[in-house]
């Protein structure tokens, strides 16, 4: 049975090409673009019923939203050991990263459709853009100083909290400035010299939604 | 001792409303909506600053969906979970997850009509915008209990569960900005769900919590 990750380059999906490649699975790919409509696709609205990406198509299921298709990938794959299932002393910390990787990925959403996704950019609000960012950055303390303590989201290693904070942490790089997070930079550099991560890379393909590599409200 | 950390018709209502369901001893400390979530005393409780946090026997937890993750594990008994290798255990994660997926658009649409101060700052085509993708994700909860054999009675063929709780509380706050009349199948399963007592016992009390009015339509061009 193939396995068949619906995605946009750059986007939530890259969390789980990466996750498979660490699982040592090449999915099929079929790439989307927002801007043309194939999210609203009846085909595609079959597989994720609210359009969004990414989708998995795994072990006879279909299955969406990253979160879920980590937990599912880590639960019925426990031999890579990148989950921490129920029991394990590392579980809370595991789910309470995986989920923070989401409180992130908000912020940075929220900055998308100010910046990206506002076809008139008189729509754009400054203040909210630099309220977002300013709390963009501040989301990213604590994991600052959590890589003050360990080298890995968890204290035993790499796990799914990686791949799931690490896209979190590569997509603020468009509105935080990252001199403030060496910890978080050097975490990053160690992130993408995984070479699941960069066969992943690979497979993700050049981003059809971002023009510029930094947003900010001019001074 | 299991202590809630609590703001009235935030996210950490929902995890108000899964203590009610396990019938479990706790408390609930109460937080107004405001810049005391960013006292140094809670953010060592809540690194982000936000709402919930949950002590329970000397542990400290955060992130609405991990507590509710957790607490289903720690207390299976009342079957609101679905273990792992369960046949439900994938929509059992999906829904969980989908919960923050409808939520993330109510708090973008809090920011717009509630929290900024200014209307300078405000956008009619942010409001309209994410008010629409509050009804898509209606039609993804639509279509889910909708199916050509038996419509559904909750997200999972094997009935209520804490999937229900984190959608349904998720529905809650959407309602404030995005109408359910044209989803039949959403509106019978809300009700069903939220005419349970516990979800009656994590309503705010009179005058408390973040909406002072029912309906915040989006501002006409």
């Amino acid at each position: 049975m193939s396995t068949v990750l619906h995605h946009i380059p750059g986007a939530r999906s890259f969390r789980i090409l990466w996750l498979l490649q660490e699982m040592q699975i090449t999915p099929t790919v079929k790439t989307y673009k927002i801007q043309d409509g194939s999210l609203r696709h009846p085909d595609f609205m079959a597989k994720s019923p609210a359009g969004r990406i990414p989708a998995l198509e795994i072990d006879g299921e279909v299955i969406y939203e990253s979160g879920a298709i980590t937990e599912y990938l880590c639960e019925t794959r426990p031999e890579f050991g990148l989950g921490r299932a129920p029991g394990d002393p590392e579980r809370i910390a595991f789910l309470e990263m995986m989920h923070y990787s989401e409180t992130i990925a908000h912020l940075i959403a929220g900055l998308n459709l100010q910046w990206i996704f506002l076809r008139n950019p008189a729509d754009r609000s400054e203040t909210v853009c630099k309220l977002e960012a300013r709390r963009l950055q501040a989301s990213l303390v604590p994991i600052e100083e959590l890589l003050g303590r360990q080298d890995h989201m968890l204290a035993s290693g790499f796990s799914a909290a990686d791949t799931m904070v690490g896209f979190s942490l590569t997509a603020s790089q468009r509105y935080v400035r990252f001199d403030r997070f060496p910890k978080i930079l050097a975490y990053l550099d160690r992130m993408t010299a995984r070479p699941a991560h960069a066969l992943a890379t690979a497979l993700d393909g050049e981003s059809n939604v971002f023009d510029k590599d930094f947003y900010e409200v001019e001074a | 001792m299991i202590t809630l950390h609590h703001c009235p018709q935030t996210r950490s209502m929902r995890v108000l409303w899964l203590l009610e369901e396990l019938e479990v001893d706790f408390q609930v400390v109460p937080y107004p909506f405001d810049k005391s979530l960013r006292a140094p005393s809670f953010l060592s409780l809540s690194p982000a600053g936000r709402v919930p946090a949950l002590e329970m026997y000397g542990e400290t937890y955060f992130e609405s969906i991990a507590i509710m993750q957790i607490l289903c594990e720690r207390f299976p008994e009342r079957g609101l979970g679905r273990e792992p290798r369960d046949l439900d255990r994938p929509d059992w994660l999906v829904w969980l997850n989908f919960a923050e997926t409808i939520t993330q658009h109510s708090v973008a649409l809090t920011q717009q009509h509630v929290a900024l101060y200014d209307d300078s700052m405000r956008s009619r085509t942010v409001m309209k915008l994410e008010a629409a993708r509050l009804e898509k994700c209606y039609a993804a909860i639509e279509n889910r209990l909708s199916t050509p054999v038996e419509n559904r009675d909750h997200l999972l063929t094997s009935g209520f569960s804490a999937a229900d709780i984190a959608v349904g509380q998720a529905v809650y706050l959407a309602r404030f900005f995005a109408k359910t009349d044209e989803y039949p199948e959403l509106s019978a399963w809300y009700d069903r769900i939220t005419d349970r007592p516990a979800f009656r016992k994590a309503l705010p009390p009179k005058e408390a919590g973040v909406y002072s009015r029912d309906f915040y339509p989006a501002w006409d061009e």
